[in-house]
């Protein structure tokens, strides 16, 4: 049997958040509570869970996420996928952040 | 009372430099979020003569906000006049369908002809966006002061009983006799007042959307389609989601198509991110050709609350209640995806139950149980109820319902309407054996056959 071919050209992250509008708050609304927990944790599920690529850990870094707050699309995901429960998330100050036109 | 800040109709956007007008100690409740429990339980306050102050933290109701999506309106009709609402397609066909990775699809469609007739089953897709914002102005009409670009940061507390909230406005205390949580399913207020926990992270999955836009003819011809009729397509097994346990979806809007997938954000932590899943989903033959051509003109995502009725907070407390999402108020038993009913049943519940407790000037969690019951006897507990078993059960399965049969099927179609010299008897048998195999052989198919038996009952 063959296997799926893809019919849908390919896309890249950033191509998908350059549709989304956002209204930037100037500060970002997500951290990380303790970052020693992060320089210790190996698995950075932080990185797999997020749909918008906020999260990266640099490989030859100090292990600490850097995050990428203005693509935050404000999903909750990382809320629940850090094991360590380390992600510090707040809502983006009055009015800021994601603004869904579709949704 | 400070009801000229609202202009007729109009959504109130205050500037944010100036002060806000000071609705402290002003409304007799105040509620968190604009989304269908928040607006359907200020509407329903509002109807019983209430002064009701609702808060969004988005520039307009809906733009926080994001589902599949069909929207269920069994209830939201007894509220508002739909027709002139902003809806996108009422459903006239639904299609379950089971993909394999291996770019295999068995579907099973359905077209009732009674869905074609008014009010069409009570099920429509719309956009949120749109449709938030209409609903919202519902609520306006009838009363209500929305104040958006404002969160709520905290509840104020007397005692043990909360007294109103805190926001992130200048001099932003506003004090209520009652405050009804309706702030989705990251509910920051609500966790951190200790009204509930958050969920676990297996309770909770993740979801990622795109809209495509394609002309009306388009859809048209692609989902057999005519007039208002639209599509909801639900997908399963290892095409739909790789590894993980979940489901895709397509739905068709007037103008575009929304398509996505829900996971469990414990099969996302494990590696399988929900962009590569995505993206796996719409190349799958049996989904890349409904969307072929489209504009893709909006990425988005969102958590779910999957918990069930297990896990559901208390829904009442001293001066304030939970609704919608907040409460874990969502039905995913694979076959339905439900949660905006559920939201606005909610909605309208601990409305009545707060007008009724303000009439005898009480607030507290005992004048406000009417909710509690109420919802109990609702269709909402009680399908969360009946169907509290299925995520559990579909998990322990997964390999078999998600891989194994979904190529068990295609084998067996493969076989029976096999085209050659041998007979149409031995093909049935063959055809029987594949599916027989994969479901662990009689025993096996037996238990299987047992254990989801309450899918459909
Ligand atoms: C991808 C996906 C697909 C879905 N598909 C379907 C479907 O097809 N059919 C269906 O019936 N259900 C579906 N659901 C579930 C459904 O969307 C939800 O159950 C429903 O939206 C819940 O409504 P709610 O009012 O409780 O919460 P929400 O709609 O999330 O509204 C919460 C509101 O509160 C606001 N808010 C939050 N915090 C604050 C704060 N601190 N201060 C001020 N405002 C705040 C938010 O901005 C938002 O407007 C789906 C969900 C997802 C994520
Ligand atoms: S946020 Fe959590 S998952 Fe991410 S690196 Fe830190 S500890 Fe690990
Ligand atoms: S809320 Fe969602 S989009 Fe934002 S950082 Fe977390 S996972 Fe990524």
């Amino acid at each position: 049997m063959s296997t799926a071919q893809p019919h849908v050209p390919d896309v890249s992250i950033e191509d998908r958040l350059y549709t989304v509008k956002y209204r930037d708050a100037g500060e970002s609304h997500l951290g990380v509570e303790n970052p020693d927990v992060c320089a210790d944790c190996t698995t950075n599920e932080c990185t797999s869970v997020c749909p918008a690529a906020v999260w990266t850990v640099d490989p030859d870094g100090d292990g600490v996420p850097s995050i990428a707050y203005e693509n935050c699309l404000e999903c909750g995901t990382c809320r629940y996928g850090c094991p360590y429960d380390n992600v510090e998330w707040t809502y983006p100050k009055t009015g800021g952040g994601v603004v869904f036109k579709q949704g | 009372m400070s009801h000229e800040a609202t202009t007729a109709g109009g959504l109130q956007r205050p500037d944010l430099q100036t002060e806000t007008p000071n609705y402290d100690d002003a409304f007799d409740a105040v509620v968190v979020g604009a989304g269908l429990a928040g607006t359907a339980a200020a509407l329903t306050m509002a109807r019983d003569g209430l002064d009701v102050l609702m808060l969004e933290r988005g520039p307009a109701p809906g733009t926080k906000n994001v589902f599949g999506g069909v929207l269920y309106t069994p209830t939201i009709r007894e509220l508002v006049d739909i027709d002139d609402a902003p809806l996108e397609r009422y459903i006239a066909e639904k299609r379950f369908s089971i993909l394999s990775s291996d770019g295999d699809e068995t579907a099973i469609s359905m077209r009732p002809g009674a869905w074609r007739d008014d009010p069409h089953n009570d099920s429509y897709t719309v956009l949120r966006r749109r449709f938030d914002e209409w609903f919202a102005k519902q609520a306006v009409d009838a009363g209500v002061t929305l104040v958006t670009e404002t969160t709520v940061t905290g509840l104020l507390r007397d005692g043990g009983a909360v007294v109103g909230v805190t926001t992130d406005r200048p001099d932003g205390e506003i004090h209520a006799p009652v405050v009804v949580l309706a702030e989705g399913a990251n509910s920051l207020v609500s966790e951190g007042a200790d009204l509930k926990e958050r969920p676990e992270r297996d309770a909770v999955a993740v979801s990622v959307k795109e809209v495509f836009k394609l002309d009306r003819d388009t859809i048209d011809d692609r989902f057999r389609l005519d007039g208002d009729a639209g599509a909801a397509y639900q997908y399963f097994g290892e095409g739909a989601v790789g590894e993980a346990v979940g489901g895709g979806f397509v739905y068709t809007n007037k103008r575009s198509v929304s398509v996505g997938v829900v996971y469990r954000v414990e099969d996302a932590a494990a590696g399988q991110t929900p962009e590569a899943t995505l993206d796996a989903f719409e190349s799958h033959p049996a989904v890349a050709p409904l969307i072929r051509g489209g504009r893709r003109i909006e990425y988005s995502a969102h958590v779910v609350p999957e918990g069930g009725a297990r896990a559901m907070p208390d829904l009442v407390h001293d001066g304030a209640v939970v609704v919608g999402d907040a409460a874990g108020l969502v039905l995913n038993s694979g076959v339905h995806l439900e949660g905006t009913n559920m939201a606005v049943e909610s909605g309208y519940h601990a409305g009545k139950a707060i007008a009724a407790a303000l009439a005898d000037d009480r607030s507290d969690a005992e004048a406000l149980a009417a909710y509690t019951r109420d919802l109990d006897q609702s269709f909402v507990v009680e399908n969360l109820r009946h169907y509290d078993w299925f995520q559990r059960t579909i998990a322990a399965d997964r390999q078999f319902l998600f891989e194994d049969l979904p190529r068990a099927l295609a084998s067996a179609e493969t076989e029976y309407f096999k085209m050659d010299r041998t007979s149409k008897d031995e093909h049935t048998g063959a055809a029987r054996d594949h599916l027989v195999a994969a479901a662990g052989g009689w025993f096996g198919a037996a238990k299987r056959a047992w254990r989801f038996r309450r899918m459909l009952s």
